[in-house]
Parts: structure tokens; C-alpha cells; sequence
């Protein structure tokens, strides 16, 4: 009899650590989807471009990823047709909560605000990108739109 | 977030598991006894008293002081260490007392530690000062070095019942040191420019390394005089890590590896005690009883702790040496089983995997090498007792740190904890790392031995675990016998011969008949089993003839075998008290054999013994140059002479010789080369062919002779008539072997009527031989052909020369047994 009973006991004793070690790795788990959700939730806000060119016509560009090449390549996301212009000339790249723009070693150098661009630097509104005979005039918007909450 | 609440969620489980620990641990006497009238324990319920006010109290101050702690160190730490301290309580409450005062200490210094307003900068500045001072306190050990328990290395200072083993709290200084030299010290831009092997190796420069070197060299020196391998190892292996976690350089964790196993290697060589332990774990087969003793009970608990574990109180862990301290692990296995285990190395890894998570975590270089160092510190001492433990590493005495008793131990792995918890604050963005492979390279190895070692416990529990239960040197088999009866050894009228007596829920064995003791043997917890005893265990011991259900589910709730089954021997005792009353105390051997049935019914051998004086004359017993232990009838071997020429005759005529060939071919049917097959310890038969140094056995010429007597058959001896199963009630054990006709029936009765004695219904024969000085009487006879009753076959052998004797004792027996 007393067997029996320290038999349920024993089976709940079991229970009862593989109950606190299950409740640690569930506990582990929400933590490592929580931390995946934040990093799925930190989109790159929205960027408004002016692009006007050497004949002076200005278009606008609307960009939702975090990275863009400019250059004459047409592989480039803002492809430019001016022959000043290399053809992987300069980048706009989001990180550190900041959009950034970089030369990529261009032929002619790449401008901000009229100054020549040794090292990275950050862009706010307004920031006016020369690369060629190309003015680029950034405007930053709302981060976008966020939903990637897939609740599970 | 979400981990916040943590703690007060693992609380209950924690405390449940404990509350449920001691709870069956204090019913586990009456399981055991299956009596509730048995001695309860309880002394257990002060240390789960204090556990569970420890643990509130840490848990209720760092929840309203620090809330940023790390969530999952602090409740996976207490319930190691409660876990540990009933453990100890349960195999010896003395130190379990101890333990619970020592980790009221340690707890308290915890605490203290964690609130003291000084930063770790203040450790970094001292560095110097605090190892020296460790080191300094270490080396007093050489002086003033004692040992708590009387004898073995000297690795204690202190008195009066206090003890400090200054080694313990050493390996923290040695990593606070090590932490805080190479943070100072080492390149900076070995930080910030990504993996540079330029730069690395202008780290390991030799002049950085020398202090570090110099130190850890001294510190090893010590604990090398002192003999104190496996913190020297666990030292060696720290100053490793931390190197390696500062420098990124693989090529430190290679020296190390090439240099342990060189020193292994010269050591074995040169270093007597180095030898001892590689030899006790490559080896541990060859001598279980001597230098591996500790290792086999090990595996034997482990084995005996299976999946599901014998249940707390219910196993037998303190048949281990030092399972208090450095077989801690091997105690949990056998009472918690693999289920206990696996959870006890998943709380391990848990703690280092959060442990390098703080030091990723870390807002500077010191303390992520410092958070490094001290989860390096739990991991690698806990793999190296428990890998010891599992015979996966040579063994080394060192404790599972939180679990193990030991003052030094639990102060040291708090502190640890302390210093750890400290470095985990979220108040600081993490400092830069130049490379994270280290980390996560350290925490994959630490998770592969963690692996390795849960896949090790369920070998030894699981695969090899009913194989190691069988072995004669598993004491948990006698211990078995207190509490669950065994069968009875009954004779073929069911009057006892052997049985099993109850005294207050224990069982002892009680020989009735004590003069057939070489047939029937004992069953003791020192000297173990012999004979019928022996070699009827399965059936005495309840483990063959009762459903497997059934002793599954014995196994399950008591971890011992159900009860036992009478077994009927073919045993006559009223002819075998005859036969032995007439051999009296001269040395020789009696067996009356049903020449038909090949039922021994009377098998003597003497000098005899007491078996239930057993506890004062067994080693006597097992030194007597009479060998009173020998069961003469089936395991003694005696030169035959000329004795089996009555049977040479009537196979081959008298008048001629049989050459070499026909007569081994004769013998072999007689069966002289072969052992009797029948369930009882035989003796080994001679080679075939051997004719000038043969040796039989008194029942192998009992047998060879039953052919005279029973029309030319040999018959299949038989001593195990019946057992008494639950289900079915008494159950036929048939003979083993077949009968064998050897001889023509009329050759066979020719030669018995040739044999004939005057107004006797029986034949005989009587032979002499001798062996160097020696000299032995044999004596044949048996029931002649036209016998209406029972066929009877005798064989005497008496260990003198004394033919009129063997002929009284020989015809009295046999007109005994045909005139009831």
C-alpha cells in the first residue's frame, strides 16, 4: 500500500521538475520570439526622394527598404543617366536608427549640402545628395507601416 | 517583459519538488519494511525548512532590490542546492545538519554580497593582494594541513569541527585575477577590429603572459605537492578558458589539450597515483573489489536507479564511498533515476548557458572575462565529477558545486553566484566585441558535455543497467533479502531443509538441516552464495517462475524482486540423515541415486559446516585445509584407479584389455569428460582423452555406475524436482540432459549379477586409489536386474584407505533405503 502511494508521489515529484524546467524554456522561448518580434518591428522609416537631374526635370521616389544604391548602373535601385555619375557611386543604408548615406569611391566624389563626403554621415530632412549633376533631396518620413505580428 | 515574473513562478515547482522529496523520504522506511509501523524519518524537514526561508528570503530581497537580475540563475541554483541537502540528509543526517548551518552561511554571505555597495572595480584593483592571499592560505595547508576525517590528503585548515579547504574559495580568486590582469593588459584593438590574428598573437606574447603563468604555476605547484589532482585540473582548465575567452586564439585551448595529455601520459609512468586512477578508469573490470571499487558501486547505483529511479530513501546510495561529497551525483541517479538525472544536468546547463550570456552581456572587458571565468568555473567542475562519476573521465575527487556536501564548496559556489549576478546588470550597454565565437564555442562545448554526460547516464541506467544488477559484488541484492522472503529449500516429502524466518519486517535465512550444508550452500551478505543456494538463486529470489509483470512491478515500487519460490529438492532427508550419520566426521562423499529417475536422493559430503554460523566461521571456514566448503560428491575430483573396471568388463568381456581409443570412447558415453548436467555447482570435468591423470567426480561415477542397475541406461541426474509458483501451484523442473543408453541391456545385467552379493538384493564393488600420498576407497553398488522396487545406484568415496568401513557404511545405507 505504502508503495503505491509513493509511487503517485514519485511520479509527481518528477513532474514537479520537469514542470520548473519546462516553465525555464517556455520562459526562453517567449523571450527569443519577443526579442524576434522587436527586431521585425524596427522598420526603416520611409524615404521621400527629389531626384532632379542636370536638365533640370525632377521626379520623386518613394523607398520602403532599408538599402539603396545610387549609380548609373541600371541595376541600381535610383538608377541615374548622367555620365558624371559612377556606376556604383554612393549608398543610403538604415542602421543604428539612422538612415546614412556612404560614397562608394566614386570617380567624382559624392556632396552633402555642397560639402564633399569623406566618411559616412547621417541624413535628416531636407539633406540635399549631389552626385554628378544629380541633386538629391531627402526627405524622411513616418517609419512604415508595421505588421508583422503574426500572433501565434 | 515577459521572464520578469519568473522567479515567483518557479517558486512553487521548486518548493513542491523538495516538499514531495521529503515526504518520501519520510515514508521510505515503511515502503521499504511494507510496514507503516516502521521508524519514519524526519530529521530531513529543518534542512527543507531552512531551504525553503532561504529561498523566500533571497527571492523576496532581490525582487524588491535588484529586479534586473537574470531570472533563471537564482531559482535553478536553490534547487540544486536544496536538492543537494536533502540528498545529504538522506544519506547521513549528521552532515546533513552541517550542510543546512553551512548553507545558511553561504546563503547569507550570498546575500551580503550581492548588496555590498562596492562595485567589481574595486576587486580588479586588488587583484594581486587577493590571490596572493589565497595562495598564502593554500600553501599553509602544507604546514598546517589537516583532513577532517582523520586520514587521506591534507587539503583542510582549520579546527575544532571547522574546516576550510582553502582551494575551493581559490579557483574564484584565481579567475577574478586572471580576468583582471588580461583586461588591463591585453591589446585593445585586438577588440575593435574583428578577428586579427596579428594582433592575437601579439597578445600571446611571452612577457603578458609570464605573471599569469607564474601564478597559476605556483598555485598548481601547490596542489601537485599537496596531491590534489582534480582542483589542479580544474585549475588548469580555468586559466585555459580564460585565456581563450581574452585572446579568441584556438591554439591555447590545443596546448592545453597536448599538454594534459602529456603530463597524463608521464604520470602514468612515473606518478604512482596518476597510474592508480587512469588504470581504475580504463580498467575497471579487472579488480572491482580493489582500486575501481569506488567506480563499479558507482555504476551499480546508477544501474540500480534505472529510469524512473528507486524513489528517495529507497535505494541504497551509501553503498558508494564518499557519496556525501564527490558521488553526490551517483546518489541522485540511483534514487531519482535517469528521469532525476537528466533534469539535474539540464539545471547545469541552463546555468552556464545564462552564465555566458551575462558575460556577452557584460558593460566592460573585466567583467565579461570575469562572468566568463566563473561560469567556467561551475561548468567545469561539474562535468569533471559528474564525467568522473559516469566513468566518461578518470575520476577525480572534487564536488558538484550547489550539490555536494562540503562548507568550502557551497560558500565558494555562492559567492560565484553572487559575483555573477552582479556582472548581469542591464544598467550599461554591453561592451564591444571584437569576436563572439568564444563564447558561443565555450557554450557548445559545455552543452556537448552536459549531452555526453545524460547520454552516459542512460548507458549505464538503462542499456547496461540489468546486466550490472546481476554482479555479485551488487550488495543491493543481500540488502534485497532483509526485507523480501526468500524461498524455502524443501526435501522431496516438503520438510525444510532451508527457510527464510520473519523478525520485525526483517527476514533472515535459517538452515533446519544443516549436515548437507556442501550440497545446499548459503546465502550471505558477506561471503555470498554457494551451492544449491547459488545456483537455484533465480527461483529462491523470485526473479524466474513468477510472471514478469509481476516482478516488474516490484521492481518499480520497492526496487526489489517479489517474493521468493519454495523450491523440492529430490533430496530423501530421512536416507541423507542416515548417510550422513554414518560418515560421520571422516572426509568423503555419499550420493544415492534413483538409477532410473537419476534423482539424487541422498548426496554427502563432509567435513560439513554450520551455514548459520556462517557470521563468526567464515573465514575460517574459507581457509580450513579440510575444506569444509567443498561440496566433495559433485565438485571434488578423484583419481579412479582401477574402479571402473567392473564396467570396462562387462562392455569389453574381462578377458581382454580394450585398447586407449575404445576406452575413452567408453568413458566419454560413461561421461567422465563432461560435467553433470543439472542445476547445482559441478566440479570441471577432465579433458577428453585423458586416461592416466583422470579425475571424476563421486556423481559422475554415481552416474557412470547407474547403467548396472537400470538395464544399461544412463539416466540425466535430476535435484530440482518442483517450484512453487503463485499462478499455478507446484510446477515440474524436468531433467536438463537425456538419458543415454551406454551398454546392452543383457552386458548390463550380467555384469550386475557377476557383482552379486549372497542373500542380499544387491551388487557392490570396492576399489582402492591413490594420489601421491593419498590414498582413496571407492565403492560401488545397486539394485540388482530383477529388483521389483525402486532402482537404486550408491557411490562412496571415502579419503582413506578403509575397505571393511566403505563396505558397513555402504551395505547399511543401501538395506536402509531398499527396506524402508
Amino acid at each position: 500500500m505504502s508503495g503505491i502511494l509513493v509511487l503517485v508521489l514519485r511520479l509527481v515529484l518528477a513532474a514537479c521538475l520537469y514542470a520548473f524546467l519546462g516553465w525555464m524554456l517556455l520562459t526562453l522561448w517567449k523571450d527569443l520570439r519577443a526579442q524576434g518580434l522587436g527586431l521585425s518591428v524596427q522598420k526603416a522609416p520611409m524615404l521621400d526622394l527629389a531626384i532632379q537631374r542636370a536638365g533640370g526635370n525632377v521626379s520623386r521616389r518613394i523607398v520602403r527598404q532599408a538599402e539603396l544604391l545610387i549609380g548609373r548602373d541600371p541595376a541600381c535601385e535610383i538608377a541615374l543617366d548622367d555620365d558624371a555619375v559612377s556606376a556604383r557611386h554612393a549608398r543610403l543604408s538604415y542602421h543604428h536608427g539612422q538612415w546614412w548615406v556612404e560614397d562608394l569611391g566614386s570617380t567624382n566624389g559624392t556632396r552633402l549640402n555642397q560639402l564633399p563626403l569623406p566618411i559616412p554621415a547621417v541624413l535628416t530632412t531636407g539633406d540635399q545628395i549631389e552626385c554628378g549633376h544629380t541633386a538629391i533631396i531627402v526627405g524622411i518620413g513616418a517609419p512604415a507601416e508595421t505588421s508583422p505580428t503574426t500572433r501565434l | 517583459m515577459t521572464h520578469l515574473n519568473l522567479p515567483r513562478r518557479l517558486f512553487p515547482f521548486a518548493a513542491a519538488f523538495l516538499f514531495l522529496f521529503s515526504v518520501i523520504l519520510t515514508l521510505s522506511p515503511a515502503v521499504r519494511e511494507r510496514a507503516w509501523g516502521a521508524d519514519l524519518r524526519w530529521g530531513h524537514w529543518i534542512g527543507f525548512a531552512v531551504w525553503l526561508a532561504l529561498y523566500l528570503l533571497a527571492s523576496r530581497v532581490t525582487a524588491r532590490r535588484l529586479p534586473d537580475l537574470d531570472p533563471f540563475i537564482l531559482p535553478s541554483a536553490f534547487l540544486l542546492c536544496g536538492w543537494g541537502l536533502l540528498a545529504i540528509w538522506r544519506l547521513d543526517p549528521y552532515f546533513g545538519a552541517r550542510q543546512t548551518v553551512w548553507l545558511v552561511v553561504s546563503a547569507g554571505a550570498f546575500l551580503l554580497a550581492l548588496h555590498l555597495p562596492a562595485d567589481l572595480t574595486r576587486l580588479r584593483r586588488y587583484k594581486y593582494l587577493t590571490l596572493l592571499g589565497g595562495i598564502l592560505l593554500t600553501a599553509l595547508t602544507l604546514a598546517f594541513g589537516s583532513n577532517p576525517s582523520g586520514a587521506g590528503p591534507r587539503l583542510w585548515i582549520g579546527g575544532a569541527d571547522v574546516y576550510l579547504q582553502p582551494s575551493e574559495p581559490l579557483k574564484l580568486l584565481l579567475v577574478i585575477y586572471l580576468a583582471a590582469y588580461l583586461a588591463d593588459r591585453l591589446p585593445v584593438e585586438t577588440l575593435q577590429s574583428g578577428p586579427a590574428p596579428r594582433s592575437l598573437r601579439r597578445a600571446l606574447s611571452i612577457p603578458l603572459l609570464v605573471p599569469t603563468a607564474a601564478l597559476t604555476g605556483l598555485s598548481l605547484l601547490i596542489l601537485l605537492v599537496q596531491r590534489d589532482l582534480g582542483t589542479a585540473s580544474i585549475f588548469l582548465l580555468l586559466y585555459t578558458i580564460v585565456l581563450f575567452l581574452a585572446t579568441g586564439d584556438r591554439r591555447v585551448l590545443l596546448v592545453t589539450a597536448v599538454g594534459l595529455s602529456l603530463a597524463a601520459l608521464i604520470g602514468y609512468y612515473f606518478v604512482d597515483i596518476i597510474r592508480l586512477r587512469l588504470d581504475a578508469w580504463l580498467t575497471p573490470w579487472n579488480d572491482p573489489s580493489g582500486r575501481s571499487f569506488q567506480i563499479v558501486q558507482s555504476l551499480l547505483a546508477i544501474a540500480n536507479g534505472g529510469t524512473f529511479g528507486r524513489g528517495p530513501g529507497l535505494g541504497s546510495p551509501g553503498l558508494v564511498p564518499v557519496s556525501i561529497s564527490d558521488f553526490i551525483y551517483t546518489a541522485i541517479a540511483e534514487e531519482t533515476g535517469l528521469l532525476g538525472s537528466i533534469g539535474l544536468l539540464a539545471l547545469f546547463g541552463l546555468l552556464v548557458v545564462r552564465g555566458l550570456r551575462a558575460a556577452l552581456l557584460a558593460p566592460d572587458r573585466f567583467q565579461r572575462l570575469l562572468a566568463g571565468g566563473l561560469t567556467a568555473y561551475i561548468g567545469v567542475q561539474s562535468l569533471l565529477i559528474i564525467g568522473g562519476n559516469l566513468r566518461l573521465l578518470p575520476l577525480t575527487g572534487v564536488t558538484l558545486p550547489f550539490v555536494s556536501y562540503g562548507g568550502s564548496s557551497l560558500l565558494t559556489a555562492f559567492l560565484a553566484l553572487a559575483l555573477l549576478l552582479r556582472v548581469d546588470s542591464r544598467e550599461n550597454e554591453p561592451a564591444p566585441l571584437a569576436d563572439h565565437r568564444p563564447y558561443t564555442l565555450l557554450a557548445a562545448l559545455f552543452l556537448l558535455g552536459f549531452g555526453a554526460t545524460s547520454l552516459a547516464s542512460g548507458w549505464w541506467a538503462v542499456v547496461r543497467g540489468p546486466d550490472l544488477l546481476t554482479r555479485t559484488d551488487n550488495a543491493r541484492r543481500s540488502i534485497a533479502d532483509r526485507y523480501v522472503r526468500r524461498g524455502s529449500i524443501l526435501d522431496r516429502e516438503n520438510q525444510p531443509i532451508a527457510i527464510t524466518r520473519q523478525i520485525e519486517n526483517q527476514y533472515s535465512r535459517d538452515y533446519i538441516y544443516t549436515d548437507a550444508s556442501p550440497l545446499t550452500g548459503y546465502t550471505h551478505p558477506v561471503y555470498g552464495q554457494a551451492g544449491m543456494e547459488a545456483s537455484l538463486d533465480n527461483y529462491l529470489r523470485g526473479l524466474r517462475g513468477n510472471p514478469s509483470s509481476l516482478i516488474w512491478w516490484n521492481h518499480l515500487l520497492y526496487g526489489s524482486p517479489p517474493p521468493g519460490l519454495d523450491v523440492r529438492l529430490s533430496l530423501d532427508l530421512r536416507l541423507q540423515r542416515a548417510a550422513d550419520a554414518l560418515l560421520g566426521d571422516r572426509a568423503g562423499a555419499i550420493i544415492l541415486l534413483n538409477a532410473q529417475s537419476g534423482e539424487i536422493l541422498t548426496m554427502a559430503s563432509h567435513p560439513a559446516y554450520d551455514p548459520n554460523l556462517l557470521d563468526e566461521s567464515g573465514a575460517a571456514l574459507q581457509a580450513d585445509p579440510r575444506a569444509p566448503l567443498l561440496n566433495r560428491a559433485a565438485q571434488g575430483s578423484y583419481p579412479p584407479a582401477s574402479f571402473p573396471n567392473p564396467l570396462l568388463a562387462a562392455q569389453f568381456g574381462s578377458a581382454s584389455i580394450p585398447e586407449d581409443t575404445r576406452k575413452i570412447a567408453f568413458f566419454r558415453q560413461l561421461g567422465f569428460y563432461a560435467a553433470p548436467d543439472l542445476q547445482m555447482p559441478v566440479g570441471a570435468p577432465a579433458k577428453l582423452g585423458q586416461l592416466n591423470n583422470l579425475r571424476v567426480s563421486p556423481l559422475q561415477m554415481a552416474l557412470a555406475y547407474a547403467p548396472l542397475s537400470n538395464g544399461g541406461v544412463r539416466p540425466a541426474p535430476r535435484i530440482a524436482l518442483a517450484v512453487d509458483t503463485p499462478t499455478q501451484g507446484w510446477v515440474i523442473l524436468p531433467a536438463s540432459g537425456e538419458p543415454l543408453r551406454v551398454m546392452d541391456e543383457a552386458k548390463a545385467n550380467a555384469a550386475a549379477e557377476s557383482l552379486g552379493v549372497q542373500n542380499q538384493p544387491f551388487w557392490e564393488y570396492a576399489a582402492k586409489s591413490s594420489e601421491g600420498e593419498k590414498s582413496f576407497t571407492w565403492f560401488a553398488a545397486g539394485t540388482l536386474p530383477d529388483w521389483q522396487g525402486t532402482r537404486l545406484v550408491l557411490v562412496i568415496l571415502l579419503e582413506e584407505n578403509n575397505a571393511p568401513l566403505i563396505k558397513s557404511i555402504g551395505e547399511t545405507l543401501l538395506n536402509k533405503a531398499l527396506n524402508p
